[in-house]
């Protein structure tokens, strides 16, 4: 018999690493059910933005006069809008709408939020003060009104919905993210960090950020529901992603409540694509805190 | 305490002048001016500058910067809101009709939505980890998912094909006749209370299964007490006070935050005033409704912090 393995380390070495790369995925699996079915959504959405080109069967922006507000059929599986364009396809281009304004906001303002919370308790003192009074004031804003605002000054149009998303996340990001930075900043290595006459840049970046990194991903997270759901209202109001662009809350837009009595399948699909994605990245999310945020873990 | 008070409401000025600036000038950034937004869209660019700067100089537009700020703050401290840039109407009479709507479907949300959260959240912590927990975990995160205006034009959808009946779409007030008032109001204020109970739902959650794990509660079981009467009398006490408070903080923000679903059941509240004021320009209503929210959060805002010295023994303010 060959020798057998002394240590965990060895243990773990010696299985192959496929098996170990697929049991890991086995126990997310078993253990975070709700995390999975999660990731499994938001793996979809993923797909369905990368092979739109590919998989959808019409033009997302061609109009078809010849047959509008059609109903669910097998040349339109989910039926065409009142300019005659299939659902289904603009449904499948719509995810990189939503996926690109999510992704982008989210990015943004949870990099700047966390520079802003970590800076923030790093300096303490008049300027820890002076940055939270700051955030008070956005804070005093609901949501949809600062990114409204927001749109009102730059424009419409997926970058700058991208931009007013991601203003009303910055307070938010920086409050929590501050909180934790202020636990770090008392630990021995950033007076180590200090004493070793490291510049406030260094530490800041190097030292503070990599170790409130937990609640900046949550953070993230959490953002990327929130900013897709943000991004469907602004568009449905129509202060946000602008036609021909296919957009999820665009769809739902003015021919589709009109006619949600004759064509219900245009009120129907894009609001279901909305939830559907804004509901895997909200479980993934919370598994996510729970995995990473041992205080909030269920027993 | 009285000091304590004192000092909160103090507290409050500095953000209201934070709110004030920042609105103010986020509006003089946006392109185009309410003189702009009367005449350019009524399709005749042939207007005469002069006929434009006369209007501007009308509504105060011509005024440096600074002295259009100070005297809308000189108005804002003896409460006096000014004209509307648009209307011309005072903004106290633009505000008011709209503001009885969005008051009561904010009311009847937040009813609703605590109807559904205290129990949900309680049952979900009871029942830990089966499959009455993972039910209401599940329903609850598919509130937050589901935009609450897609919800209402579902619903619109839902009655007309099952019952062949749409709700009136004409709002009227309460004190006319509330029959017909509810039947309107009750579906966008299910559809908006529905998203603001996941929030509930889950603090409700987890703060009770927080306090479920205390001494005393084991006390509580160990003596043979009832686990209703323990729920509540000894669990719900403890646990709802971080419900309520992300629920009264959830309230200033409904006022605001109708904004969507105002639109999809045709209401004039204070949502539908905002888009319309921001697409005229219109930056004295702007102003207005900002200052109005903003004032609300922050009262409410102090009000938790006030009813929670009162109601919690063990809190005391200095």
């Amino acid at each position: 018999m060959a020798a057998t393995p002394q240590t965990l380390d060895e243990l773990s070495r010696s299985a192959p690493r496929r098996a170990r790369w697929i049991s890991a995925i086995v126990d997310f699996v078993r253990h975070r059910p709700l995390g999975a079915v999660g990731a499994a959504l938001i793996l979809l959405m993923v797909v369905m933005a990368a092979t739109a080109g590919l998989i959808a069967p019409y033009n997302p922006v061609a109009n078809d006069y010849t047959a509008m507000l059609a109903g669910p059929s097998s040349e339109h599986w989910l039926g065409t809008d009142a300019h005659g364009r299939d659902v289904l396809t603009r449904i499948l281009y719509g995810s990189r709408t939503a996926l690109m304004v999510g992704l982008g906001a989210s990015l943004l303002g949870a990099t700047f939020g966390s520079l802003i919370g970590v800076a923030s308790a790093y300096f303490g003192g008049r300027v820890d003060l002076i940055v939270q009074r700051i955030m008070d004031v956005f804070f005093a804003f609901p949501v949809i009104i600062l990114a409204l605002a927001v749109v009102a000054v730059l424009g419409t149009g997926a970058g700058n919905v991208i931009l007013a998303i991601a203003a009303p996340m910055i307070p938010r990001c920086a409050r929590v993210v501050r909180s934790s930075a202020l636990a770090v900043r008392e630990m021995p290595y950033i007076d180590a960090a200090r004493a070793s006459g490291y510049g406030h840049n260094r530490i800041i970046l190097r030292h503070m950020l990599p170790n409130v990194m937990a609640p900046i991903l949550i953070m993230a997270t959490a953002f990327l529901g929130e900013a897709i759901l943000l991004e469907a209202s602004l568009s449905f109001l129509g202060l946000g992603v602008q036609e021909p662009t296919a957009a999820w809350g665009l769809m739902l837009r003015g021919a589709a409540v009109e006619f949600a009595e004759t064509a219900p399948w245009m009120a129907i699909f894009p609001g279901l694509a909305i939830s559907m994605a804004v509901f895997g990245f909200n479980l993934f999310g919370d598994s996510l805190r729970d995995a990473l945020d041992p205080r909030l873990r269920t027993q | 305490m009285a000091f304590y008070i004192f000092k909160r409401l103090l507290a409050m000025i500095p953000t209201l002048l934070g709110v004030a600036v920042l609105i103010f000038v986020l509006l003089r950034v946006v392109p185009g001016d309410v003189v702009e937004a009367r005449y350019l869209t009524q399709g005749s660019q042939f207007q005469s500058q002069d006929l434009m700067d006369q209007e501007r100089a009308k509504l105060g537009l011509d005024q440096p910067l600074w002295k259009q700020f100070t005297t809308w703050m000189s108005g804002l401290a003896r409460l006096d809101f000014g004209l509307s840039m648009w209307t011309g109407a005072p903004i106290t009479e633009e505000i008011k009709l709209r503001f009885a709507l969005s008051l009561q479907l904010a009311i009847m949300a937040s009813l609703l939505a605590q109807l559904l959260a205290i129990p949900l959240g309680i049952l979900a912590a009871v029942k830990q980890d089966t499959w009455v927990d993972y039910a209401v975990r599940v329903f609850s995160i598919a509130g937050l998912a589901t935009p609450s205006f897609w919800l209402g034009i579902m619903m619109i959808l839902f009655m007309l094909i099952v019952f062949k009946w749409v709700p009136p779409m004409v709002f009227t007030p309460l004190w006319v006749n509330p029959w017909e008032n509810l039947a309107l109001l009750i579906w966008p204020a299910l559809a908006v209370g529905y998203r603001y109970s996941a929030v509930g739902t889950r603090m409700m959650r987890s703060a009770m299964l927080e306090v479920l794990r205390e001494d005393y509660i084991r006390t509580a079981r160990a003596k043979g007490l009832w686990l209703k009467l323990i729920l509540s009398r000894h669990a719900l006490k403890n646990a709802i006070l971080p419900v309520l408070t992300v629920m009264s903080l959830e309230f200033a923000f409904l006022l605001g935050g109708l904004v969507v679903t105002e639109q999809v059941f045709n209401l004039n509240g204070l949502g539908m005033l905002f888009v319309e004021a921001i697409s005229h320009r219109d930056y004295t209503l702007v102003q207005a409704l900002v200052m109005l929210v903003a004032t609300f959060f922050l009262l409410i805002n102090f009000f938790v912090d006030i009813a929670y010295a009162w109601i919690d023994p063990r809190i005391r303010y200095r």
